[in-house]
């Protein structure tokens, strides 16, 4: 399995995808912590004053903003699992591992790791942006209690996302299908549909969505997991795409 | 090219290999052995169904029913694949990466050392382009590519599917020594699929002739050669045919009397028959052996048994009837031979 591990790493390090990710994932969570700092203390349109620095409120917010980048992190999981149909490479990698549930493992543990120092990194450019540009505007937050447990829990969900692409990857097997369809999953049927349908709004805190803001839940949101319970959930739908396309569709023919 | 080792013999036995998708019957009830340190052609015309019984051989593809063994186990359940059979599919590369890191990739992945992505590179005369990316590589250094992957688990069997597409005449000459030199000098098992006898006619020991799915042919290319329609047939005219057909009959030979009036003498050389037709004075108008080149004998093996051969217009069904009269009687020949 180690071996099966090293050659996903050989793999992963030996195009840029990953340096496109790590770079783009970086980039959306120092912005976003720059905008947010930005605009902290101000009315918005509708009145309503987004919380100003100094308060535990803005620093919650803005240590929990590189979890916005999870979606970065399912595409990379996803791009490594359908690269292998994308490219025809699946016919070698099951040439060396006939046993094709090993390999859909090997990934998922090599994503998962992979995604640790990523992670950190991405974690790393939204502290250090969000230091500065508020430090600059008079106080900067201390890395320490609830600021601590919201970065951990989104470097937690940056790696839980990982793995969850690898999952998803393995069900759909189609690269643009899987990324398009994982978007509109995130974007439009949770982030829209499901919140505006009162009726089925109480669901939200059991999908990948509201799984992920329990983990870095900030707004004091009773509707919402604990933070260690969304974590679990994550990971758990990540193995069961995983699992379900390891016996679903990577089983089948490769053609 | 490494020094001459002399590898484990290892036997691929095909037994009642079908498979069908949807409604049509791929490859129906195949069985074939190929044997050690020997090169065999996996001979069809395309849509014959050998790329898909190669992949069931190496486990790609589920058969409906049958097996392929490797020394009595199936691919599937080889402990260390990639060291005990190579094999060259269709060239499948990221083409963003490298050939070495290509290589590389299963160098890890099969646990060998990453020194072997390089010897194996030059092996196949790639060692220069193996730092640039796989997708600028011409067709013929992919192929390369795809049989440097083959080899490096140095293992004793190698299957290869349609290996020479995209060589240049030069790499096509290139593959027919290497591929003789792993088999007759290293010793291993060497199964090479082909749509184009003259492709392979020179290089390969023994044949399997696959036709709509089924085995058609299987021996060595003397066995072909020999045992094919019309081999060794003399074609004779002579005023005096049934005399002379007399003559022949009693010194032991066939006689057959063609429509036009010639005869077709099996059992006999031109010169026998010459002579036979001096000694009894009759006088002949022509005297011809009629050996049917190879190419011949696999176009009269394998005609009307593409798969597409059933969707053809009219005028091709009404002209390819009598061809494929011809291959149904060699069917049942076969399937009489293997039991």
């Amino acid at each position: 399995m180690i071996r099966l591990v090293r050659a996903e790493w050989t793999k992963l390090f030996t195009t840029r995808v990953w340096l496109g990710i790590l770079l783009g994932a970086c980039a959306m969570a120092g912005g976003f912590a720059a905008l947010f700092t930005g605009f902290a203390g101000r009315n918005g349109d509708n009145g309503q004053a987004l919380p100003d620095v100094g308060t535990s409120a803005y620093e919650q917010a803005a240590f929990g903003i590189s979890a916005n980048a999870t979606v970065l992190l399912l595409i990379l999981g996803i791009i490594g699992m359908t690269q292998e149909y994308r490219h025809r490479t699946a016919t070698p990698t099951f040439l060396v591992s006939p046993r094709r549930g090993r390999v859909v493992l090997a990934k998922l543990i090599a994503y998962g790791l992979a995604a640790v120092p990523i992670g950190l990194l991405v974690i790393a450019t939204d502290v250090l942006v969000v230091e500065i540009y508020a430090g600059a505007r008079g106080a900067a937050p201390s890395l320490s209690g609830d600021n601590l447990r919201v970065l951990a829990g989104a470097w937690a969900a940056l790696v839980i996302y990982a793995v969850i692409g690898v999952g998803v990857g393995a069900l759909l097997r189609n690269q643009v299908g899987a990324i398009v369809g994982a978007l509109v999953y995130l974007f439009v049927v949770e982030g829209i549909v499901i919140r505006a349908i009162p009726a089925i709004a109480p669901v939200f805190r059991w999908l990948p969505g509201g799984a992920l803001e329990a983990m870095t839940a900030t707004l004091d949101d009773t509707d919402l997991l604990q933070p260690w319970q969304g974590g679990l959930l994550l990971l758990g739908y990540g193995l069961v795409a995983a699992v379900a396309g390891t016996l679903f569709a990577v089983r089948r023919d490769v053609t | 090219m490494g020094t001459p080792t002399t590898h484990e013999p290892v036997r691929i036995e095909v037994r009642g290999l079908s498979k069908s998708f949807g409604r049509v019957q791929a490859v129906s009830d195949l069985r074939f052995t190929v044997e050690p340190a020997s090169v065999t052609g996996f001979l069809g015309p395309n849509g014959a169904g050998k790329t898909t019984t190669l992949r069931m051989v190496l486990g790609l593809e589920r058969p409906d029913a049958g097996t392929a063994t490797f020394n009595g186990a199936p691919y599937t359940s080889l402990s260390e694949p990639l060291k005990t059979v190579g094999a060259v599919l269709e060239t499948a590369f990221h083409p963003a990466r490298s050939g070495r890191n290509h290589l590389r990739v299963y160098c890890r992945a099969a646990g060998l050392p990453l020194s072997r992505a390089d010897e194996v590179l030059t092996e196949v005369g790639l060692a220069d382009a193996g730092t640039r990316r796989a997708g600028g590589y011409s067709l013929g250094m992919r192929q390369r590519l795809a049989l440097a992957t083959a080899l490096l688990g140095d293992p004793p069997v190698l299957v290869l599917d349609e290996p020479a597409n995209g060589l240049d005449p030069e790499g096509i000459q290139w593959l027919r020594g290497f591929l003789r030199y792993l088999a007759h000098e290293q010793g291993r098992t060497v199964l090479v699929s082909s749509h184009l006898l003259s492709e392979v006619e020179q290089t390969v020991d023994r044949v399997v002739i696959v036709g709509a799915g089924r085995l058609v042919r299987e021996g060595s290319i003397e066995q072909l050669r020999s045992g094919a329609v019309g081999a060794g047939t003399v074609l004779v005219r002579s005023p005096e045919a049934a005399r002379l057909a007399e003559a022949l009959r009693a010194a032991g030979s066939t006689v057959i009397q063609e429509d036009d009036g010639a005869l077709a003498v099996t059992g006999s050389t031109a010169a026998e028959v010459g002579g036979r037709a001096f000694a009894a004075g009759i006088e002949l108008h022509e005297l011809r052996s009629q050996t049917s080149g190879l190419e011949e004998i696999y176009f009269e093996l394998t005609s009307g048994r593409e798969q597409f051969a059933a969707h053809s217009p009219t005028s091709a069904i009404a002209t390819s009837a009598n061809a494929n009269a011809n291959a149904n009687a060699t069917v049942t020949d076969t399937t009489e031979a293997a039991r």
